[in-house]
């Protein structure tokens, strides 16, 4: 959780992601910042995360995120 | 193509497409609030070929093309079985991180696109408790509604119609109503505009323009930092901009903006020859 917290920081320095359960309703992140994050997602955990994954359901707080890296064997 | 009539109709398209998809690939990026917007403005037609959707926009003469395919196979077969493509003129966005779109290119130009323009994302942190300037001249106001035919003009003037997405004017005039532009006024007249929308702490400047006899007077500048500076919850704005745009790129740099590493790369069909 915490190395998912500082890679949203990198992208969005401006907001403190550990407050908010809702990133996508609280404007913190769209679905153009959601394509840059997999990008940074699949980097730093060395997965590939599909396009069909791609869906706001998936990063909407820090537990959502972190279950869908489980998806893709990343444990943390 | 058929119109659409219900937002459920793109939802379920965009749901087939990835049901089992192996390189889901997508350039809708919903907007609730947008799409249901131009199914009610009927503006939006959709067309299947298999499990790959296109949705169509219409807008000043030609068509924005979004796509939703479960693979590059099968968008590029759907491609070449849309007879529209060659009759019609057609703009198509590919957003994302630069190297995975270029990877999307070359089934574009297969089938008759080019480089049309090349924009990028830039953004700012927004920082509470920023003075609200105040100016004599300009004057600094939200736009009304009976400005709306004069910012429409304004914004067609000036902006790209294939690579910017211009507002049509049923668009400004509701972006009047929830106060979403502000206007600089000198002489009588509306001399500027900046036009955004607030999405809780985000923010998006979508037009920022100074009419020709008033530039070079900082009426941009007072725009700006008026937006800047409203009491709201943002924390954040981002904008596109045309990558070879190099003066506005400079302005907005000197308001505190920088890449943010999004592209859109625009594509026009052959029908399109500017």
């Amino acid at each position: 959780m915490k190395r998912i917290a500082e890679i949203l920081k990198e992208i969005r320095p401006e907001f403190d992601f550990t407050t908010s359960n809702d990133f996508i309703g609280d404007g913190m992140l769209d679905s153009f910042d959601m394509v840059m994050l997999v990008s940074s997602l699949d980097k730093a955990f060395s997965i590939s995360i599909e396009g069909v994954e791609i869906i706001p359901e998936n990063f909407r707080n820090l537990r959502t995120i972190e279950a869908l890296l489980r998806k893709h064997g990343v444990q943390e | 193509m058929n119109p659409i009539r219900t937002t459920s109709e793109v939802l379920d398209a965009i749901q087939q497409a990835k049901a089992g998809a192996s390189d889901f690939s997508t350039n809708f990026f919903l907007n609730t609030r947008k799409l249901q917007e131009w199914v009610s403005a009927k503006e939006l037609y959709g067309e299947a070929f298999g499990r790959t959707a296109f949705f169509l926009r219409a807008d000043r003469g030609f068509w924005h093309l979004y796509f939703s395919a479960p693979n590059r196979e099968e968008l590029q077969r759907a491609l070449a079985a849309m007879p529209e493509l060659r009759t019609e003129q057609f703009v198509v966005d590919l957003v994302g991180a630069e190297a995975a779109v270029k990877s999307w290119i070359s089934i574009w130009e297969s089938v008759g696109f080019r480089p049309y323009k090349k924009l990028f994302r830039m953004a700012r942190s927004v920082e509470k408790g920023l003075a609200l300037a105040t100016f004599r001249e300009p004057r600094i106001d939200f736009a009304a509604k009976a400005d709306s035919r004069v910012l429409f003009d304004m914004i067609c003037r000036v902006f790209d119609k294939y690579a910017e997405q211009l507002p049509t004017l049923y668009e400004i005039e509701m972006a009047t109503e929830s106060l979403q532009i502000l206007t600089a006024r000198s002489e009588g007249q509306v001399a500027g505009l900046l036009y955004f929308e607030d999405q809780c702490l985000t923010s998006m400047v979508r037009y920022w323009l100074i009419g020709e006899p008033f530039r070079n007077r900082g009426f941009g500048s007072a725009l700006m930092r008026h937006y800047l500076a409203r009491d709201v919850a943002v924390r954040r704005s981002v904008l596109w901009v045309i990558a070879d745009n190099k003066d506005t790129i400079a302005k907005y740099r000197q308001h505190g903006f920088a890449p943010d590493g999004l592209f859109d790369y625009v594509f026009a069909n052959e029908m399109i020859r500017e």
